[in-house]
């Protein structure tokens, strides 16, 4: 577990720029408008995690490695490991969900959203892991949450009823 | 991080008192458009970890009301006018003359009512801030030229999240400004936000008395 509170405490809030990994059963949530969630899952150990990523590349900035794609995923799997006691890599499979783009900003074309969603896909396929769903873009932002006991992925967009990826 | 758009305790006080001035302006705007007499105080003036920002109105997952604005010239960045269902609700009772309680839900006439209401709270903020903020480069025109407004229905840390990403993308710690409502000596669930952009921060932080 790191960034985001204790390991199997039932329910853990993942705030930006952060990430969380805990075993079954752990509801792990976070809340995303242009931000990109990474959901990686272990299904044979029950084990889960949520990356809130902000941006797409920290060239070279280690201050915060959850804000970044390029830091965030690989310490988010340091931590599978570490819990693990073992290579996570070769079991770990994903869901990306966010990159919003919610209203209109003072810089048009700035769409970190859609940066964010590249350099997320482009990071994951470097590392062989396969992403099983993906749910991005449009203009509402979601509220994701996932279930470490079954790898399920819920996502409740304002106004809406939850839906399962 | 770009440590030259950190501002000190100094600047922010400073910025803060501006930032009055744009109170006071949109106090009286609104005391005109309601018919009832409304404060604006700047509740805080400050620079908050991006990690923490998720938090800022409340629950994370509470549905917030928010009219946008972005606003350009020598400033650029977004002012929000955020309501609870609540109060945006009883606003749109209070600006057609019914009971409050009356409206229920958020209808195009609803929608209208509170963007109209940040267009006239936004335009006369963002007038005194031209006004009162200290002369910039020459080259710069002084006016802030506002966007029309945008109504969206957002979870409070989505539109947080999207609101402050500009700034999230150079720096770890972002400046908002937030602005209280009251009216008839009782707050009112409404909260107006400035967000500049890293550049206008950047401008912000050259500001000296």
């Amino acid at each position: 577990m790191a960034e985001a509170g204790g390991a199997g405490s039932g329910e853990l809030f993942v705030t930006m720029g952060k990430w969380a990994v805990a075993p079954a059963p752990t509801l792990i949530r976070t809340l995303l408008g242009s931000c990109v969630g990474v959901v990686l899952y272990d299904r044979l150990a029950k084990m889960g995690g949520v990356a809130h990523i902000v941006l797409p590349d920290s060239r070279g900035d280690t201050s915060l490695p959850g804000k970044y794609a390029d830091t965030a995923i690989p310490a988010m799997i340091a931590d599978f490991d570490r819990q693990l006691g073992r290579k996570s890599l070769p079991r770990l499979v994903a869901k990306i969900v966010g990159g919003a783009s919610m209203f209109q900003t003072s810089t048009p074309g700035m769409n970190i959203g859609k940066q964010n969603h590249e350099a997320v896909e482009r990071i994951l396929g470097s590392l062989g892991i396969p992403i099983l769903a993906r749910e991005l873009g449009g203009e509402a932002g979601r509220r994701l949450t996932l279930d470490t006991s079954s790898g399920t992925v819920s996502i409740r967009i304002p106004g809406g009823t939850d839906h399962e990826i | 991080m770009s440590q030259g758009q950190i501002l000190s305790a100094y600047q922010l006080r400073l910025l803060g008192s501006i930032f009055e001035r744009g109170a006071e302006a949109a106090s009286r705007a609104l005391t005109q458009w309601l018919g009832k007499a409304v404060h604006l105080t700047i509740s805080e003036v400050d620079q908050v970890d991006i990690t923490e920002v998720a938090g800022l109105l409340g629950p994370e997952d509470a549905t917030v009301a928010v009219c946008t604005m972005s606003f350009a010239g020598r400033l650029e960045g977004q002012l929000l006018l955020v309501f609870s269902d609540a109060a945006g609700l009883a606003l749109a009772d209070l600006l057609l003359q019914q009971p409050t309680g009356t409206t229920t839900a958020w209808t195009e006439l609803e929608r209208s009512a509170a963007c109209e209401t940040a267009n006239i709270v936004g335009c006369a903020y963002l007038n005194a801030l031209s006004t009162h903020l200290p002369r910039g480069d020459q080259n710069q025109g002084e006016t802030l030229i506002p966007s029309p407004p945008e109504f969206r229905h957002e979870f409070a840390a989505s539109l947080l999240e999207f609101a402050v990403m500009e700034q999230a993308s150079v720096l770890e710690r972002v400046l908002l400004i937030k602005t209280r409502f009251q009216a008839d000596q009782a707050h009112l669930d409404w909260v107006l936000l400035f967000v500049p952009t890293p550049n206008s921060l950047g401008e912000l932080s050259r500001i000296h008395p």
